[in-house]
């Protein structure tokens, strides 16, 4: 049981050590990383069957909360741990030059991202993403061009205003409940949250997590970050840590807040996330910067599926958001050798036939063509957005068909430019071996879960359930009362 | 394994075959032959086409997500599919021999090509066999992205051309998803008689948007007005057999789509009954409007072409509208025209599109103002274009007269007059335009450069002849094409047709085009009698001929091409406006700006900004609420 | 006098939009630096005033006595947490603005996100993004002005 805690633990231990190790030996430095991410993944993927129907809660030291911390791992909390572990392994930054300094940091991203999935104290979330956020901080600065400590400081005061507005959201709550732990809160929500102190919590902390979550309005810095930094982290910070940001708010509305306000926040911002991410991506030159545009499109798709009440929200969400957990790193690892202007892609498909097939597999996933997942992922969106019969959920619904429209348009629009070369421009170079041996990884696992759909999808609907069931949270949880 | 099982497995087999074959010669004709086996599971499938089956079911049916998918064929999927294999069969012949050589040669990839057609032929199957509204989605998907990459193959002008397909069809196909999903909300499950049982009860507001939204997408493949402006191009830079397939049967495939929604599921009677405020105007109204005015617009924009691809692109939009036309009209007349006019319009374009890729082949060129007088050079092509032009005019002896007959008999009876008009105006520009077409390219003067250019290749001429035969042979006995008619209507629910062999027999004045067709061709017998067996004529050379005190000679243009109606260019000439183009580009240009405007609002200086800006309205707006 | 209560509730969030104004108002990277400082410090005091009451006593045991009424000490250690998250986010800014200014030789936002959008497109091999509707003679003037 208590091995989960190693998901959080190894790595970082191991990323403080790393720098002792080196002295050693820099060939055990280079390999201890990834070694380390096999073992927690190992780890959590044999936890996965243990789970079964109940989920698990760790007393970290024996502490019973809410005095101690609590690590909470159902389904959804495990599978979003392994991807994370899962994510930094395939993502490992493996170019540049302290690449030292970018595996410590790595490490740590992956170690306070399991903890980030696994927490189950509202602080303890707080001082996770602060961590995530540091760490990102670095690995962004990591090719120390001009451009990428301006898109670093501008990303970390727009962090730093959205983290503390988040931590008044935190005073807020502890005002109204005297509690930070997460069970005890749910318990205590409908008597002491259940007003507009709750609810202006949750707009305060929906807008400060909602930073690494490609949030409209606070996703101004994604642009700037994903055209500056090193591709793989890009294909981290999109792929890997927007998800558990967005797990973050999940929690919050599923275990705290259940007032329809809340949803109707999440919802419009949602709505403008999208309409903006696929119009700015229409016009977008570049090759990086259009994925991000479509990063912040889909993290809008999701938004809106999670404003959507009860079970049926967090299933819909949960499917688009494990979609795009593996299309958008195989898109970043493509981008490595695709960077800069779209113009200069033309012809792709001669250098590399296998990247230009994966490309065009992936944006048909994305933009939601049976009978691939990303279809049966907008199907469900979709379904139960109607079903609502609320019309400004039937605004999202026709807001995701036009985005939809939209990013058909660019990604063809691109991916037909990889099949026609003048004679003039010189197409890109090839995409190195590994970084398309992991885009293939992904594109394969895209094509096996089409064809595995139907079990796939059960299994995510029974994670799903698990996670918007907030009776079971607090039963295994099982916090002391406070007097 | 049921038959129809069989005949998808043997199509995707197709697919596999063809791409592992190669860019050899022998592609062409491997594909020809699967085509005519996959012909020949269709027509031990016959017993759809003649009412005798009710029904053929697949034995695969998935459950994902709580919905049911299936598959099955009856009587309107048979005759389509009949349709589609026929095209795919016909053209993958005409692709093999000399033109796939020539393909080769220019670069083309034979593998891509075929596996393309391959691919196009079994996603049009799995879309007639859908059995309910998701796998209908799914064929249709499937459907749009075969057809973009079969577009896409003819080069850096046809892929973009492609891409403005991609636009229109995707945006489509969101309108359609749409509509599904409104009906899964209102009827509880995508199965077609869930649909069907719910029509009654929904409300007027919400059958309306259904119906828009399911007319917008499918009529996007269509292209009816006012998407239609992206399908002339497309089609007329696929290469030439793909161009024959697609305008034979990919259009018609959003025909289906529609037959299966508006008449099937939800009837024309509710059509009609959908009224708007003003209270002549009802859904049933716009549609049959909007494709008379497509059957307009396109045969008007066709009449002013000259390159001969996009004359005859322009056409097959046009006739679209024809059959939308007779479908809406739901009696047994009409719809029984519309419907023929499928199988017709698929013979006549595709005879036509072989024809012009046949004079492509050896002239290389399809500007009809740099043709003439081929008909001495390339007779046997030049019959068959003869043959496809009477047919798409519509008149007698052809085939395509018996369906415009058809459909106009149904017009006067259901007491349209406005729209019998427009559809004789529709047919007015066609025979104008289609003269054109033959005229400019096998009458007329020789050119100097095609003196000796050859008769076209046999693996083209064969197709040709074939198909015209074929419009021959169901124009002089329509009865053979009706039964299948007859039982497509039973499978949706319209009115079958009452026919004989020759036609439609009627108190107040049937069709019998037996007694038609045989006067005909006994008047020409004896005419043609008295002119080859009567010793009078005598043959002369084009050019033994002298005018205005002159001999003539060949440098010398007397061709009469460019500018061919000027009278009536003169009256009409002022009404293309090219409005639709102006509306496309609008919208493109708006999408730009707006696309601008959300570019600058991410490249703000102060992001912080925008945060307080959202979270002060948030908290004001909580604190209100 | 002034009720406690109401002079620390009013520093704390008296701290915050200074905090906020400073953030949004300044074109100066330090200053906007130094305005999310007192943006956190005016988070971390509001945090701790969760835990204010009147007359507590701090909440520690002295001699073994155990004082009646104290203050809440769980969010005192939360605020400490809070507080070196805070010191050491502010000495990565500073130590990124000291990059930025070696880099662009100013702290001027604007013309950083200038500079910064100039050099990303550069790399691209892109052009500056300018309206698609400029007439020619400016967007001649602007090429010539980027080059």
């Amino acid at each position: 049981m208590n091995q989960l805690a190693l998901l959080v633990a190894l790595p970082l231990i191991t990323a403080f050590l790393l720098p002792v190790i080196n002295r050693v030996s820099t060939f055990a430095a280079r390999w201890t990383g990834p070694l380390v991410l096999v073992i927690t993944s190992a780890i959590g993927i044999s936890f996965w069957p243990q789970l079964g129907d109940s989920a698990v809660a760790i007393e970290l030291g024996g502490f019973r909360p809410p005095l101690g911390i609590t690590l909470y791992a159902d389904k959804m909390a495990l599978l979003f741990a392994l991807a994370t572990s899962i994510g930094t392994l395939l993502l490992w930054p493996s170019r540049g030059e302290d690449k030292l300094r970018q595996s410590t940091l790595a490490l740590i991203l992956a170690g306070s991202g399991s903890g980030l999935a696994l927490s189950g104290d509202l602080f303890n979330i707080y001082v996770f993403y602060e961590l995530v956020a540091v760490v990102s901080y670095g690995l962004i600065a990591a090719r120390s061009t001009a451009g990428s400590f301006a898109a670093t400081v501008r990303y970390l005061i727009v962090s730093s205003f959205g983290a503390a507005l988040a931590l008044t959201g935190i005073a807020l709550v502890y005002q109204a409940t005297g509690t930070l732990n997460l069970a005890q809160l749910s318990q205590l929500a409908p008597t002491h949250l259940n007003n507009l102190q709750g609810l202006a919590a949750f707009v305060l902390m929906l807008i400060g997590f909602g930073v690494k979550a490609e949030l409209f309005p606070v996703n101004t810095w994604v642009p700037e970050v994903y055209a500056t930094a090193p591709t793989r982290i890009s294909g981290l910070l999109a792929g890997v840590v927007s998800k558990l940001a967005l797990l973050i708010i999940v929690r919050l509305l599923v275990l705290i807040f259940h007032q329809p306000e809340a949803l109707t926040v999440m919802l419009v911002l949602g709505i403008l996330g999208v309409v903006t991410g696929e119009l700015a991506a229409w016009r977008a030159r570049d090759f990086n910067r259009m994925i991000a545009f479509s990063s912040i499109g889909q993290l809008g798709i999701m938004f809106i599926a999670f404003s959507i009440p009860g079970e049926a929200g967090v299933f819909a969400g949960l499917a688009v958001a494990l979609h795009h957990l593996v299309v958008k790193p195989a898109m970043f690892l493509l981008a490595e050798r695709w960077q800069g202007s779209l113009a200069n892609l033309a012809g792709a498909a001669r250098t590399s036939p296998l990247g230009a097939a994966l490309f065009i597999l992936l944006a048909l996933s994305l933009i939601g063509v049976p009978p691939l997942p990303g279809f049966w992922a907008k199907l469900l969106v979709m379904i139960n957005l109607v079903a609502q019969e609320n019309s400004l959920y039937m605004l999202g619904a026709w807001v995701i068909m036009g985005g939809a429209a939209l990013e058909a348009n660019y990604l063809f629009r691109v991916a037909s430019s990889f099949y026609h070369r003048t004679d003039e421009q010189t197409p890109p170079a090839a995409h190195r071996p590994g970084d398309l041996a992991t885009a293939s990884l992904l594109g394969a696992g895209l094509v096996a879960s089409a064809f595995l759909i139907m079990p796939l999808a059960d299994e995510i609907e029974g994670v799903a359930s698990q996670a918007a069931d907030k009776n079971h949270y607090v039963q295994t949880v099982n916090p002391e009362q406070l007097p | 394994m049921t038959p129809l099982d069989q005949l998808l497995a043997l199509s995707a087999l197709t697919v596999v075959a063809v791409w592992l074959i190669g860019n050899r010669q022998i592609t062409g004709w491997n594909a020809t032959i699967l085509y005519a086996a996959q012909g020949v599971l269709l027509v031990m499938m016959a017993g759809l086409g003649y009412g005798d089956v009710q029904s053929i079911a697949s034995s695969v049916t998935f459950q994902v997500l709580g919905h049911g998918l299936h598959w099955l064929f009856d009587g309107l999927s048979w005759f389509f599919a009949l349709i589609t294999i026929g095209a795919a069969l016909l053209s993958s012949w005409f692709a093999s021999g000399e033109w796939g050589q020539r393909y080769r040669a220019a670069g083309g990839s034979l593998r891509l090509f075929h596996t393309a057609l391959a691919l196009n032929v079994f996603s049009m199957l799995v879309l007639l066999a859908s059995g309910d509204l998701l796998s209908l989605f799914i064929g249709w998907e499937l459907v749009s992205w075969a057809s973009f990459l079969i577009m896409a193959l003819g080069g850096a002008t046809a892929t973009r051309y492609a891409m403005r397909y991609v636009t229109y069809a995707f945006t489509g196909a969101m309108a359609v998803l749409m509509a599904l999903v409104m009906v899964y909300t209102q009827s509880g499950s995508f199965e077609f008689q869930a649909f069907k049982d719910a029509v009654p009860t929904m409300s007027a507001g919400s059958l309306w948007l259904i119906v828009l939204l399911f007319a917008a997408g499918f009529g996007v493949k269509m292209a009816l007005i006012p998407f239609h402006l992206w399908q002339a191009k497309a089609y007329a830079e696929t290469p030439g057999p793909g161009a024959a397939f697609l305008g034979a049967i990919s259009s018609r495939m959003g025909l289906f789509a529609l037959v299966v929604v508006l008449v099937q599921l939800i009837g024309v009677a509710r059509l009609a009954d959908l009224q708007l405020v003003f209270p002549f105007f009802s859904a049933r109204d716009l549609l049959t409007w909007v494709a008379v005015l497509t059957l307009i617009f396109a045969t008007f924009t066709a009449l002013k072409q000259h390159d001969a691809r996009r004359l005859l692109a322009w056409h097959g939009i046009g006739q679209g509208g024809y059959m939308l036309l007779g479908v809406l009209i739901a009696d047994d007349l009409g719809s029984a025209g519309g419907l023929m006019h499928v199988f017709n319009h698929a013979t006549y374009q595709a005879v036509l599109f072989m024809a012009v890729t046949a004079v492509i082949h050896r002239t290389g060129t399809s500007d009809l103002n740099k043709l003439g007088g081929l008909v001495t050079r390339m007779p046997l092509s030049f019959v068959a274009m003869l043959i496809g032009i009477i047919g798409l005019a519509g008149l007698p002896p052809m085939n395509g007269f018996v369906s415009k007959w058809l459909i106009y008999r149904s017009l006067i009876i259901d007491g349209s007059p406005l729209l019998f008009l427009a559809s004789v105006i529709g047919t007015l520009g066609t025979i104008l335009s289609v003269y054109k077409l033959i005229h400019n390219t096998f009458l007329g003067q020789l050119r100097l450069e095609h003196v000796e250019v050859e008769e076209a290749p046999s693996s083209m001429i064969w197709p040709m002849m074939i198909l015209s035969a074929v419009v021959f042979i169901t124009g002089y006995f329509p009865g053979l094409v009706l039964d299948w008619v007859a039982s497509a209507q039973a499978a949706v629910g319209l009115p079958e047709l009452v026919h004989t062999l020759g036609g439609v027999p009627s108190d107040k004045g049937g069709l019998d085009m037996i007694w038609v067709v045989s006067v005909m061709l006994i008047g020409f017998g004896i005419g043609a009698l008295i002119f080859f067996a009567g010793g009078r004529s005598k043959r002369v050379h084009q050019l033994d001929n002298y005018a205005g005190g002159h001999f003539l000679t060949a440098e010398t243009r007397y061709q009469y091409s460019d500018n061919f109606y000027p009278g009536l260019m003169h009256l009409i000439g002022p009404w293309y406006r090219k409005s639709f183009r102006w509306l496309e580009r609008g919208f493109i240009s708006t999408v730009d700006t707006l696309s601008q405007v959300m570019q600058g609002l991410y490249r703000a200086v102060h992001p912080s900004f925008y945060l307080l800006v959202v979270v002060v309205s948030a908290l004001s707006w909580v604190v209100i609420k | 006098m002034l009720d406690t209560g109401l002079v620390l509730y009013s520093a704390a969030f008296g701290l915050i939009l200074i905090g906020i104004a400073g953030i949004v108002l300044s074109a100066h990277l330090v200053r906007i630096i130094f305005g999310v400082a007192l943006l956190e410090a005016g988070a971390n005091l509001l945090l701790l005033l969760a835990t204010w009451r009147e007359g507590a006593s701090a909440p520690i045991i002295v001699a073994g006595r155990v004082p009646e009424f104290m203050a809440d000490p769980v969010p005192q250690a939360l605020v400490l947490t809070a507080i070196v998250i805070g010191v050491g986010i502010l000495a990565l800014a500073l130590s990124l603005a000291l990059r930025v200014q070696r880099a662009y030789g100013t702290l001027d936002m604007h013309e950083v996100r200038q500079r910064m959008e100039q050099e990303i497109a550069d790399q691209a091999g892109i052009d500056m993004p300018a309206s698609s509707h400029a007439p020619a003679a400016v967007q001649a003037a602007r090429q010539e002005g980027s080059a």
